[in-house]
């Protein structure tokens, strides 16, 4: 289970951390891939290196991904891994702060698997990524990898 | 009444030999001098034109009034005369044209003898008079009625520019609220987050080397942090309810009212609160809007009846200004009569914090989501005798 790679988009440094933190109490070792902006996300997801190289970046069991980001932001983000086929396919649960029923309506229609909001208290952040490692890294099958292009 | 005092005194003996006097009329008039009076004394201005030579041959007091001309003068004019300039060319193709016996000939520009030019309406028909093919002309003057059709056609489009402008001011407010609270929601949260979870990790992975009073400050950081979390979360749906468009339907309010008081004992089982909640409850409304309400006033009677041995709560309809109104009465704190009037408004509270907690903004977020319904909302306590809250959700109807 842990070689499965969890794919965090996510700007803000504070937020990456407190993230680790949570998944590190609970015990959840898996390799955290972070990305600060919307762009490098679809970057690794994609396979796209500078100057066109190519990389073979294995693809993450999931993906959390905040909305607000910088350069591409989150919807744009769901949009385009959607638009793509290697990625069509892939688990994506938003993670946000905010509560706006717009955002969650887009979300959805974007694709998104899961929306869950942020708690202000840690507690129950902690709780959140209890349960969402326990269902996204133990009891959801992921869909099968796409045939290389 | 009225008549009475309009009579004049004097007149009034001599009322009944007033009547009996014979008429003092002179020689009887005969039928054709009858006829002619309905043309000269009329109070429309006529005149009748010879179809050839488009000759004024006869006209009456009320034009010769209206144009300013005397008799003699208007006698010696052809109906080109009295066109304004810019009709003259239409006056021609119309001559050449309107043939038939009767018509109602529209609008026309006619100029007085001081130049003034006013808009009649025209209606003619064709006669024989005194030997010649002859018209016969009736003149409406109409130019102060256009000019206040006009006038009222100028205010309409200065209303509606107005109303436009209106509109789109409001449209940019709207829109400049909904980015507001959107990066309320965003942004405000999300330091409070960063404060808690990094307070927490001190408390956790610093314990040892923090003191007594130490552990206890970040206690206190984080219970703040999460108020502030409740206060945004509150400001947020009153937002967000002020802006929303109601949507009716049928609501169950008994069933919302269930899942409220499920929702709060699931959150603090060991609270012992006796509920009653009325059977059969419906109101056509948005169930949405009408959850929030329910959220705010029986979580209300929930919190201030948390130091209040026996609690109660209980839902229930009355009649009140031929409507139903909506009650959620409790046995607790109450409230202080005085202060009555501030409940409702945003931020005030009127318990103190370590008493009860609260952000001072679900009453005003009833208050609003009645008024959105055409209703209202409204409360009855007494300090320590429990409190009585009430909405409708609809305008009442008190002659009812």
């Amino acid at each position: 289970m842990s070689d499965q790679i969890i794919l965090l988009v996510e700007d803000s440094p504070d937020d990456v951390d407190l993230t680790m933190r949570a998944l590190e109490k609970n015990n959840i070792s898996n390799r955290i891939v972070v990305c600060p902006d919307g762009a490098v996300a679809l970057d690794y997801l994609h396979g796209r290196g500078p100057d066109g190289v190519h990389y073979d970046n294995p693809l993450p069991q999931v993906v959390l991904l905040d909305l607000k980001l910088p350069k591409v932001d989150g919807l744009e983000v769901l949009k385009k891994v959607r638009a793509h086929k290697r990625t069509s396919l892939l688990p994506i649960v938003v993670l946000t702060s905010s509560k706006e029923e717009k955002d969650m309506v887009e979300s959805y229609s974007l694709g998104a698997n899961s929306y869950v909001r942020k708690p202000v208290s840690f507690e129950e952040f902690l709780e959140a990524v209890r349960q969402l490692g326990l269902y996204w890294l133990l009891l959801n099958q992921a869909p099968p990898l796409p045939d290389d292009e | 009444m009225a008549a009475k005092s309009r009579r004049r005194p004097g007149r009034a003996r001599r009322n009944g030999a007033e009547t009996a006097r014979p008429a003092k009329t002179a020689k009887p008039r005969s039928p054709q001098r009858e006829y002619a009076d309905i043309f000269t004394h009329n109070p429309i201005p006529m005149w009748i034109f010879d179809l050839g030579s488009l000759r004024i041959l006869a006209v009456n007091a009320a034009a010769l009034r209206h144009y300013g001309y005397g008799e003699r003068e208007f006698l010696g004019m052809t109906i080109k005369d009295i066109r304004s300039e810019e009709d003259a060319a239409s006056l021609e193709h119309y001559m050449a044209t309107a043939r038939d016996t009767l018509n109602s000939a529209g609008l026309w520009r006619h100029r007085r003898k001081d130049g003034s030019t006013i808009d009649v309406e025209i209606t003619s028909h064709t006669l024989h008079w005194r030997g010649h093919q002859a018209r016969l002309v009736s003149a409406n003057d109409i130019t102060e009625r256009l000019q206040a059709e006009a006038r009222i056609r100028e205010l309409n489009a200065t209303l509606e520019s107005q109303v436009r402008e209106r509109t789109q001011q409001l449209e940019s407010v709207n829109r400049e609220l909904e980015a507001f609270s959107y990066s309320v929601s965003h942004d405000l949260r999300a330091p409070l987050r960063v404060i808690d979870g990094f307070s927490q990790a001190l408390m956790e992975d610093y314990a040892g080397r923090l003191e007594g009073s130490g552990s206890k400050y970040l206690t206190r950081i984080r219970a703040t942090t999460q108020r502030m979390g409740v206060l945004i979360d509150d400001l947020l749906t009153l937002a967000r309810v002020s802006r929303r468009n109601v949507r009716r339907g049928d609501v169950d309010v008994s069933a919302l009212a269930a899942e409220v008081v499920k929702e709060l004992s699931e959150k603090e089982p060991a609270r012992e609160v006796v509920t009653g909640i009325q059977s059969g409850m419906r109101a056509h409304a948005d169930g949405g809007l009408v959850k929030i309400v329910l959220d705010n006033l029986i979580g209300n009677a929930w919190k201030f009846t948390s130091r209040t041995p026996a609690a109660r709560i209980e839902v229930s309809t009355e009649r009140y200004d031929g409507v139903i109104a909506f009650c959620v009465r409790d046995n607790g704190a109450g409230f202080d009569t005085q202060y009555t009037h501030k409940l409702f408004g945003a931020f005030q509270r009127l318990h103190a914090e370590s008493e009860f907690t609260g952000t001072g903004i679900g009453l005003a977020t009833v208050a609003r989501v009645a008024a959105l319904h055409g209703g209202r909302a409204w409360a009855e306590g007494e300090t320590g005798k429990g409190a009585v809250f009430r909405f409708t959700l609809e305008e009442g109807r008190p002659d009812e």
